[in-house]
C-alpha cells in the first residue's frame, strides 16, 4: 500500500519532458523517415531493373503507407505496432502460410519443380554418348562480339586432327591453314573467330551447355569448355500426346496431373515428377493410415505429459531457487545467480549431446558415479525420466531469472503486510506472492508449455524417440508428435513435405486450442487482480 | 509547424538526393542474374572437404580466369542442396558420397557426366560403377572408403579369421584383464546400420535384390526373408545376452575412443578412425572384417565420395570443366588424399600414393569382397528400420519380428 | 546460530543443491575440453596430461575467432533491434485500447506455436529473391539473418514487457501527458527506464536464443568466414566420425563466455526492482 502511495507522490518528481527536448522527437522522425524514403529508393532501383512491377507496387505502396502513419498524428497505436508487425508478416506469416499452403500439395522429393523441370530433367537424363562416337576436344568460339555474337564449336577430331566448325545449323570442316593447332589438340587461333576465354565462357555458360550441333547420330554438345562430345537423347517429349518417348524401344510414360508423375501403362514411373495439388489426401493419409494415426493417441498423451512435466518441472524449480536467494540476507547473491544460470548460457545442442553419453549404459557418468547399472535409454520408463530430468536441468535456470525478476516487481510491503496480520512464511507465499507472480507468469508458462510441447532437439538429440518397441520402428516411446512426424516425413523415401505440412498444422491446431482455452481462463484470473 | 514540414519536406528530398545518387551509381552494374564479368564458380561440400579443396579451387580460378568460391555447409548437406538449387541459390558443383544420387536425380538436381573411354578407365571400376545409376554416370568419383577391421597388434598380434575366433580371443583378452570390451562395434540405441552390414551379409542376410542387369530392384525387399532372419538370429548371438561382443552402448562417440584408450583390442571402423590411432600411438594393424565361419565373406559397405555438376547452377559449362576435365588429373586426387586419406579412385594417382601408406593398401584390401552402397532413393527408407531392428535383436529381442515390422515400414514407404 | 539456518542458512543449502545439480554436467564439459584425447567416456574429473592443446587447436585451427566475431555481433544487435521493436508493441498493447487489441495478443502466442518444418523452404524461396535483387541482405550477409531473426521479435517476450508496463501506473502517463509530453516522450523518457529489469531480462533471453540458433543460421550462411559459432562449432562434430569432441567441448565453453558477460552486465538491472526505479524517477 505505501508502494503505491509512494507512486502516487512521484508525479511531481516526474521530469520535464517539454522545453529543451521538445526540438529532439521531430528531429528524430524526420531523421528516421528520411533514412526509410533513403532505403525504399534503393530497394526500388533493383526492381525496376528486374521489372518486378507487383514487387516495386507493394514496395511503394508499404512505403506510402508508413509516411502516412508517421508523419501525421493519428494511428498512435499502429505507430508503435508495425515495425515488428512488419517482420512478423514477413518472416513468420510467410513460412506459416506457405506452410498451409504445401499441405494441400504432394511437394516432395521427386516433386519439387514443376512439369517443365521434370521434362528438360528426364530429357537431359538421357543423354548419352553414341557408341564409337569421336571425342572431340572443343573451343568455344564466336564470330561476333564475345559477349553476344553468335556462338561456334570450334572442334577438333584427335585421330584425324581435322578441325570443324559446329553450329545449329551443322558441322563444316575448316581449311587446315586457318586454324592453329595446340599440342592438346584444341584451337587456339581461328581465321573468322573470337576464342572466348573463361569469363567470357562463364557469362554464356547456358548458351554453351544449350548448343546442340546435329549430326547424323545424334548432336554433338560440350562437356565443359575443352571437350565436345557427340550424343543421342535417349527420351524425348511429345507434347501431342502429352507423354515422354523413349526413342530406341518406343515406351511412352504419360503424364498423370492427379499424381505428378509420367506413368506408363505397365505401371512403371519415372522418377523424376512434379508437383500438384492433392487437396486433402495429406490430411485423410493422417487418419485413415493405420501405421501412422495408430500410435497417434499415445504420442499425444505422453506429448502433453512431457510438456506439463517440464514447463511445471522447470517452475517450480525455477522459483524455489529465486525465493530461496529472495533476501537481501544472503550474501554472494549475484555469484549464485551467475553460476547458476550457466546451464542456460552453454549452447543447448552441445550439452543435449553431452547428457545423451551421460546416461550411457555402460560408459556413462551417472552410470558409473551413482553404481547404478540402469540401461537409461532402453526402457521406456527411464527413457522418460531421463529426458525430463535433462529438461529439467535446461529449462530451469529460464525461469529462475524470469521468476527472480518477478517477484523484485512485488513491493515487499504486501508479504510484510501480511506476516503483520499473523500469517506463516508459508501462507503468505500462498495467498500473496503466488497468485501475484501468477498473473505476471502464465503467459511465459503457457508459451514454455508450447515450446516444450514442440521442443524437437530435446528428444531427437537425446533419445532420437528410444526405446522403440519391436514390432514398430516408427515409433518410441519418447517421440513427441513433432519427432514422430520429422521421421515420417523426412526419413522415409525422401523429404515428404507436404505430408509435414499437414501433420504441422495438425499439431499447431492442438496446441493452439490447449494454449487459448488456458490464456481465456486465466485472463479471467487477471481481470480479478488487475 | 509550418518549420516542421519544411524540415520534413527538406530532409526528404536530401535522402532521394543521397540514395538516388548511390542507386543511379549501382544501376548499371546491376545486372540480373547472370554472373559477372569474370565468372564465378560455386562449390559446396562439407566442412572437411571444402578445407581441402580451397586451394585446387584457387588454382582453377587462376588458369580459367574466374572467380571459384569453396562453401561448406555444416548440417543436412543433401537436402540443403537440393532446396536450394530448386530455388536457383544451389551451387555449380557438389561434393558428396555417392549414394545420393537416386535422390538427386529424382529431383533433377544434377547431370549426367560424359567421362572419355580413356577417363573411365584410369579410374577404379567398383567406384565408376557406385557411381552410375540408370545406364548414367553421374558422378566424378574421387575417394573410396569402407570399414575394415583395425586391431591393437600388442594386444592381439594375428588377424582372425572369422568372428568366432575373433570372440574367442577377445574373451580371453578380457578375463586376462588386458581389455573391457569384447568387440568395438558402434551400435547405439537405434542401431546403426552401415557397421552391421559386414555380419548381416556375411551370415547370408541381404536388403534388396538385384535385377538382371545388376541395378538394385526395389521390388525385392530382402530383409524379412528368411536368410535375413537367420542372419540375425547368429548377431543376436554375440549380442547382449549372447557373447557380449556387440553392445547398444558402444555409439559413435565412444566407440573410436574406447579403442585409442586400450580398452578393446578390435574396432571395426573406417580410414578415419586412424588419425585418432596414431594420435594415441597405438600399435595397429588394418584386416578385413571377419565373417562368420562357414559364411560368405563379410561385405562391407563401400562409399564413394564424388563431385556432382549441378543441373541448375548459374554456370553448368565451367562446372562440367571442372568435375569432368580438372578432377581427373593426378595432381587433384593426390593433394585430396593428402588432405584427407582415403584411397584415391584414379589408379594412377594410388600408384603413385600406396607406396607411402601401407594402410591405404590394406584398407583397399578389406574393401575387395565391398559392395557399393546402394544409390537408389528406396535405401532412405531402409537405414532407420534395419539400425532399430538391428538394435531390437542384439537387446534380446526376437529377430523375425523385428524384421517384419521393419520390412512392414519400410515397404509401406516405398512408393510403387 | 540455529536462527541463522533458519533464516539464512536453509537459503544457502538450496542454492548449493541447486549448483551441485547445475554445475556437474559442465564440469565434464571442462575435464573434456582439457583432456588432449577429447572424449565423453573417461569418466576422470580430472583427466590425465590436462593441456589447453584442444583450445590452442582451436583457436588456431579453425576460423573460431571469426566465428566468435560473427556471433556476438549478430547476436548482440538483433537481441538489442528485437526488446526495442518488442517494448514498443508492448506499450501499445498496454497503455491503448484498440480494435483487435486482445486478438493480437493471442496472436503473437499462437504464431510462435506453429512447427516450423518448411520454414527453410521458405526462406530458401523468399531469400532466393532477395539475394537475387539485394545482395547486400542476402545469403551469406549477417544483415540478412539479423533481419530474419527480427521476425521473431514479437513473441512471448513482448508479454513480458506487457506485464511489467501494466504495473507502472496511469498516473505516470497521464501527469506527463498533463506537462505536455507526446505520446512517444512518455515511452521514452518515463516508462523505458522504469521497466529496465524486463528489458534486460528478454534481452538476454533474446541473446542466449540467437546465439545458440543455428538450423537456420547453416543453410543461410556458407561461407566459412560468415559462420556463427554454432554453425561452426556443429560442423565440428556432426558428421565427423573422427571425434573432435575435446575442441567441441573447448569451443562450447568459449561460446557461453559472452552470454555469461551479458548477464553479468545486465545482472544491476535485473535486480534494480521496480520500486527502486519508482522513487529514483
Amino acid at each position: 500500500m505505501t508502494a503505491l502511495l509512494e507512486r502516487e507522490t512521484v508525479p511531481a518528481e516526474a521530469p520535464e519532458p517539454s522545453g529543451r527536448g521538445g526540438l529532439a522527437g521531430p528531429l528524430v522522425k524526420i531523421a528516421l523517415l528520411g533514412l526509410v524514403a533513403g532505403l525504399a529508393v534503393w530497394a526500388a532501383f533493383p526492381l525496376i531493373a528486374e521489372r518486378a512491377w507487383p514487387g516495386l507496387a507493394v514496395l511503394l505502396v508499404a512505403t506510402a503507407g508508413l509516411f502516412y502513419l508517421y508523419a501525421g498524428p493519428r494511428h498512435i497505436p499502429a505507430k508503435y505496432l508495425i515495425p515488428g508487425t512488419l517482420f512478423l508478416i514477413v518472416f513468420q506469416l510467410f513460412p506459416v502460410a506457405y506452410t498451409a499452403a504445401t499441405a494441400f500439395t504432394n511437394f516432395s522429393d521427386g516433386h519439387r519443380g514443376d512439369k517443365q523441370e521434370a521434362v528438360v530433367a528426364i530429357q537431359t537424363a538421357s543423354v548419352t554418348r553414341v557408341p564409337g562416337s569421336t571425342e572431340y576436344a572443343l573451343t568455344v568460339a564466336t564470330t561476333g562480339d564475345p559477349a553476344t555474337g553468335a556462338l561456334t564449336f570450334l572442334v577438333t577430331d584427335p585421330a584425324s586432327k581435322v578441325v570443324s566448325a559446329g553450329t545449329p545449323d551443322g558441322l563444316t570442316a575448316l581449311p587446315a591453314g586457318d586454324v592453329t593447332v595446340n599440342a592438346a589438340g584444341r584451337v587456339t587461333a581461328a581465321a573468322g573467330y573470337t576464342l572466348l576465354n573463361g569469363g567470357q565462357a562463364s557469362a554464356r555458360s547456358r548458351e554453351i551447355t544449350d548448343l546442340a550441333v546435329p549430326t547424323p547420330g545424334g548432336a554433338i554438345r560440350s562437356q565443359g569448355l575443352s571437350r565436345a562430345y557427340e550424343g543421342k537423347a535417349g527420351r524425348a517429349y511429345d507434347a501431342g500426346c502429352d507423354c515422354i518417348r523413349d526413342t530406341t524401344s518406343g515406351k511412352t510414360w504419360t503424364a498423370d496431373g492427379e499424381v505428378g508423375a509420367f506413368v506408363a501403362a505397365d505401371g512403371e514411373r519415372l522418377a523424376q515428377g512434379w508437383r500438384v495439388g492433392v487437396g486433402l489426401a495429406n490430411f485423410t493419409r493422417l487418419v485413415s493410415d493405420s501405421a501412422v494415426s495408430g500410435p497417434f493417441a499415445r504420442t499425444l498423451v505422453w506429448n502433453l505429459i512431457f510438456a506439463l512435466a517440464s514447463t511445471g518441472g522447470t517452475f517450480v524449480l525455477g522459483l524455489g531457487c529465486a525465493l530461496a536467494l529472495h533476501s537481501p540476507r544472503v550474501r554472494g547473491r549475484a555469484l549464485y545467480r551467475t553460476l547458476l544460470v550457466l546451464p542456460y548460457a552453454m549452447p543447448s545442442f552441445a550439452m543435449l549431446l553431452v547428457w545423451r553419453d551421460m546416461f550411457n549404459t555402460d560408459f556413462g557418468l551417472i552410470n558409473n558415479l551413482f553404481g547404478l547399472d540402469v540401461d537409461w535409454f532402453g526402457g521406456a520408463a527411464s527413457a522418460r525420466i531421463a529426458v525430463i530430468l535433462v529438461q529439467l536441468w535446461l529449462g530451469y535456470p529460464y525461469m529462475f531469472l524470469v521468476a527472480t525478476g518477478a517477484l523484485q516487481a512485488i513491493p515487499p510491503e504486501l508479504s510484510e503486510a501480511s506476516r503483520i496480520d499473523g500469517a506463516s512464511p508459508w501462507q503468505s507465499l500462498r495467498r500473496v506472492t503466488l497468485p501475484l507472480l501468477l498473473v505476471a507468469l502464465t503467459p511465459l508458462l503457457i508459451s514454455s508449455f508450447a515450446f516444450n510441447f514442440n521442443n524437437f532437439n530435446a528428444i531427437y538429440l537425446t533419445t532420437d524417440g528410444a526405446p522403440f518397441p519391436a514390432d514398430n520402428p516408427a515409433n518410441g516411446a519418447t517421440d513427441l508428435l513433432i519427432t514422430y512426424t520429422y521421421r515420417l516425413a523426412f526419413g522415409g523415401s525422401g523429404a515428404q513435405y507436404g505430408f509435414a505440412a499437414a501433420v504441422s498444422i495438425f499439431i499447431f491446431v492442438i496446441v493452439a486450442v490447449i494454449s487459448t482455452v488456458s490464456f481465456r481462463r486465466t485472463r479471467r484470473q487477471e481481470e480479478v487482480y488487475s | 509547424m509550418r518549420i516542421r514540414t519544411a524540415g520534413v519536406v527538406t530532409v526528404l528530398a536530401l535522402a532521394l538526393a543521397a540514395s538516388g545518387c548511390s542507386g543511379g551509381g549501382d544501376d548499371p552494374e546491376t545486372p540480373t542474374s547472370a554472373a559477372p564479368a569474370g565468372g564465378k564458380l560455386v562449390i559446396w561440400g562439407d566442412d572437411k572437404r571444402a578445407a581441402a579443396l580451397k586451394p585446387f579451387a584457387e588454382k582453377f580460378g587462376q588458369e580459367n580466369g574466374v572467380t571459384v568460391e569453396v562453401q561448406a555447409i555444416s548440417k543436412d548437406q543433401q537436402t540443403t542442396f537440393v532446396t536450394a538449387s530448386q530455388q536457383g541459390s544451389g551451387p555449380d558443383v557438389m561434393v558428396g558420397a555417392h549414394d545420393w544420387i537416386g535422390n538427386l536425380v529424382q529431383n533433377g538436381a544434377i547431370d549426367p557426366v560424359q567421362l572419355t573411354a580413356e577417363q573411365l578407365q584410369s579410374l577404379a571400376p567398383n567406384a565408376v560403377k557406385a557411381v552410375t545409376f540408370n545406364g548414367q554416370v553421374y558422378g566424378v568419383p574421387y575417394a573410396t572408403e569402407n570399414l575394415a577391421l583395425i586391431r591393437n597388434t600388442k594386444l592381439a598380434p594375428t588377424a582372425p579369421a572369422t568372428i568366432e575366433d575373433l570372440v574367442a580371443q577377445a574373451k580371453k583378452l578380457k578375463a586376462d584383464k588386458k581389455a573391457s570390451e569384447i568387440l568395438c562395434l558402434q551400435v547405439g540405441q537405434n542401431g546403426d546400420a552401415y557397421h552391421a552390414y559386414p555380419l548381416f551379409s556375411s551370415a547370408g542376410g541381404y536388403l534388396f535384390g538385384t535385377t538382371a542387369g545388376g541395378d538394385y530392384d526395389k521390388n525385392d525387399l530382402g530383409i524379412a526373408k528368411p536368410e535375413s532372419i537367420a542372419a540375425f538370429k547368429k548377431i543376436q548371438a554375440l549380442g547382449e545376452k549372447g557373447a557380449g561382443a556387440l553392445k547398444r552402448s558402444i555409439t559413435v562417440e565412444n566407440s573410436i575412443a574406447t579403442f585409442t584408450a586400450g580398452k578393446c583390442a578390435y574396432l571395426v571402423s573406417g580410414p578415419w578412425a586412424i588419425t585418432d590411432a596414431k594420435k594415441a600411438k597405438i600399435a595397429y594393424d588394418i584386416s578385413p572384417v571377419p565373417g562368420f565361419a562357414g559364411g560368405k565373406p563379410a561385405q562391407p559397405f563401400l562409399g564413394v565420395q564424388s563431385f556432382y555438376v549441378a543441373a541448375k547452377g548459374k554456370n553448368k559449362a565451367l562446372a562440367q570443366e571442372f568435375v569432368t576435365n580438372y578432377v581427373t588429373t593426378p595432381e587433384l586426387a593426390v593433394a585430396l588424399y593428402q588432405a584427407e586419406p582415403r584411397p584415391p579412385v584414379l589408379t594412377a594417382a594410388y600408384d603413385q600414393v600406396k607406396g607411402t601408406d601401407p594402410d591405404l593398401a590394406k584398407f583397399v584390401d578389406a574393401g575387395k569382397n565391398a559392395v557399393p552402397l546402394p544409390a537408389i532413393p528406396e535405401m532412405a527408407t531402409v537405414w532407420d528400420p534395419f539400425g532399430k531392428a538391428e538394435s531390437a535383436v542384439i537387446a534380446g529381442a526376437d529377430p523375425k519380428t523385428a524384421l517384419t515390422a521393419a520390412a512392414k515400414t519400410i515397404s509401406g514407404q516405398i512408393k510403387p | 546460530m540455529t536462527k541463522w539456518l533458519s533464516r539464512v542458512g536453509w537459503r544457502h543449502g538450496v542454492a548449493l543443491l541447486a549448483l551441485v545439480f547445475s554445475l556437474f554436467p559442465i564440469v565434464f564439459v571442462v575435464s573434456a575440453a582439457l583432456n588432449p584425447l577429447g572424449t565423453l567416456s573417461s569418466t576422470e574429473a580430472v583427466p590425465t596430461g590436462a593441456s589447453l592443446g584442444n583450445f590452442a587447436n582451436l583457436l588456431s585451427g579453425t576460423d573460431f575467432a571469426r566465428w566468435f566475431g560473427n556471433s556476438v555481433l549478430i547476436a548482440g544487435v538483433s537481441a538489442v533491434a528485437s526488446v526495442f521493436l518488442s517494448a514498443l508493441a508492448a506499450y501499445a498493447f498496454s497503455r491503448m485500447r484498440f480494435r483487435g487489441r486482445r486478438v493480437g495478443l493471442l496472436a503473437l502466442l499462437l504464431i510462435q506455436m506453429f512447427p516450423q518444418f518448411l520454414a527453410i523452404v521458405a526462406i530458401f524461396l523468399m531469400f532466393s529473391t532477395i539475394t537475387d535483387l539485394w545482395p547486400a541482405i542476402g545469403f551469406n550477409q549477417a544483415w540478412g539473418l539479423i533481419l530474419l531473426y527480427l521476425g521473431g521479435a514479437l513473441g512471448v517476450n513482448t508479454w513480458l514487457m506487457k506485464g511489467f508496463f501494466d504495473t507502472v501506473p496511469r498516473e505516470l502517463d497521464e501527469s506527463a501527458t498533463m506537462d505536455g509530453a507526446s505520446h512517444a516522450q512518455t515511452f521514452f523518457r518515463i516508462l523505458l527506464p522504469l521497466v529496465a529489469p524486463v528489458l534486460a531480462v528478454t534481452g538476454l533471453l533474446a541473446f542466449i536464443g540467437t546465439i545458440n540458433e543455428f538450423l537456420i543460421a547453416n543453410v543461410f550462411l556458407t561461407d566459412t568466414g560468415a559462420k556463427t559459432l554454432s554453425v561452426g562449432m556443429y560442423g565440428l562434430v556432426a558428421g565427423e566420425r573422427d571425434n573432435n569432441f575435446g575442441m567441441f567441448c573447448a569451443g562450447t565453453l568459449l561460446t557461453a563466455v559472452p552470454t555469461v558477460l551479458v548477464f553479468q552486465f545486465l545482472q544491476r538491472y535485473i535486480v534494480n526492482g521496480l520500486t527502486a526505479g519508482a522513487v529514483k524517477g
